[in-house]
């Protein structure tokens, strides 16, 4: 049994044969019939705001107006600044979420992650706990938190150590989204010096 | 065309959330979040004048929208083939940058995924990986 297959697994534990209607288990567990075209819509991935919470299932409306049933298993990895469990996800949330598609459209979720946000940026001015960003032109502030925000230069571990990144410079920012905001939590600064 | 090995990242494009909102759907039009598609720095001459990867030393071939690009992670040989959708990323941007995963190097960025895509080949809270690209 491979992870796929184990992952389905635990998704079909955790919802019951009653939750998802008439699934057959032989159909969860089949390995996919076609892999994506290039170019094409990824059925296996969700992209959203988070609508309803509700029985470990998150009702998701796509930015495209579709809407999308998520489900969170123990075996789903969740990410919102750092990695977190399900409790930490909140109507309102932005996310990307990557599983399984089952035959009733449900997607049994492997990865989410919510609110994240990677954006290339300059850097307009930075103080002990923020970053004053400029995303294409449009202000974003990023907020240092403590203990969780690093710096990554030039493939190097992360540190906390900002002291090198310059007003004016490019960088690369990994953070979480405030929602209904122009304002993240920075998680990662990647930058070339 | 030779493997060319370089940094991934990820962007969002077409209809989205946050900061993503007002990205629209790329110099190809056709850009979604949830598409297996990327972005190439040699996508047109116009694109070539932005992203310029000669200053970094790179010479890249102009592939145009709907090309198709095969990318390995470094780090677990996963793979994914996409369709070129955008311009980017801004290679002279960040000449000389350098990602790893242990003793796996690459530098220069290189190809930039869809969220989709790169989901596909590694966790996307990791921002950059090293990889290869080769013809899809």
């Amino acid at each position: 049994m491979d992870r796929r297959q184990l992952f389905t697994a635990a998704a079909l534990g955790v919802i019951g044969a009653t939750a998802i209607g008439s699934l057959d288990p032989a159909e969860a567990f089949a390995k996919p019939k076609w892999d994506v075209d290039p170019g094409a819509p990824d059925p296996n991935f969700v992209e959203g705001v988070v609508n309803t919470i509700a029985d470990g299932q998150l009702f998701v409306k796509g930015s495209d107006g579709v809407f999308n049933r998520v489900q969170v298993t123990g075996a789903t990895s969740i990410w919102k600044l750092t990695p977190t469990t399900f409790d930490k996800v909140e109507v309102g949330d932005g996310l990307y979420a990557r599983g399984v598609r089952m035959p009733d459209g449900l997607l049994a979720a492997e990865s989410l992650w919510v609110n994240i946000v990677n954006l290339d940026v300059h850097i307009s001015s930075i103080s002990k706990d923020r970053m004053a960003l400029d995303h294409a032109g449009s202000p974003v502030m990023g907020y240092v938190v403590p203990g969780i925000t690093a710096t990554v230069y030039n493939g190097t571990p992360a540190i906390s150590d900002m002291s090198l990144l310059q007003v004016g410079k490019h960088v690369q920012v990994i953070g979480a989204w405030r929602p209904g905001t122009n304002e993240i939590d920075i998680a990662t600064v990647y930058a070339a010096v | 065309m030779v493997a060319v090995r370089g940094e991934m990242s990820w962007f969002c494009c077409g209809n989205a959330w946050g900061p993503c909102g007002s990205t629209g759907h790329g110099a190809c039009g056709t850009c979604n979040s949830g598409s297996r598609q990327h972005a190439w720095p040699n996508a047109s001459a116009a694109c070539l004048s932005i992203t310029n990867p000669a200053a970094c030393g790179l010479s890249l071939t102009r592939r145009t929208c709907g090309f198709r690009h095969r990318t390995t992670n470094l780090c677990n040989g996963a793979a994914v083939t996409t369709s070129i959708a955008d311009c980017g990323p801004r290679t002279r941007s960040f000449c000389g940058e350098r990602t790893c995963c242990g003793a796996t190097c690459a530098s220069n960025r290189l190809i930039d995924l869809t969220p989709s895509a790169y989901s596909v080949i590694a966790s996307l809270s990791t921002g950059l990986r090293p990889v290869s690209v080769d013809v899809g």
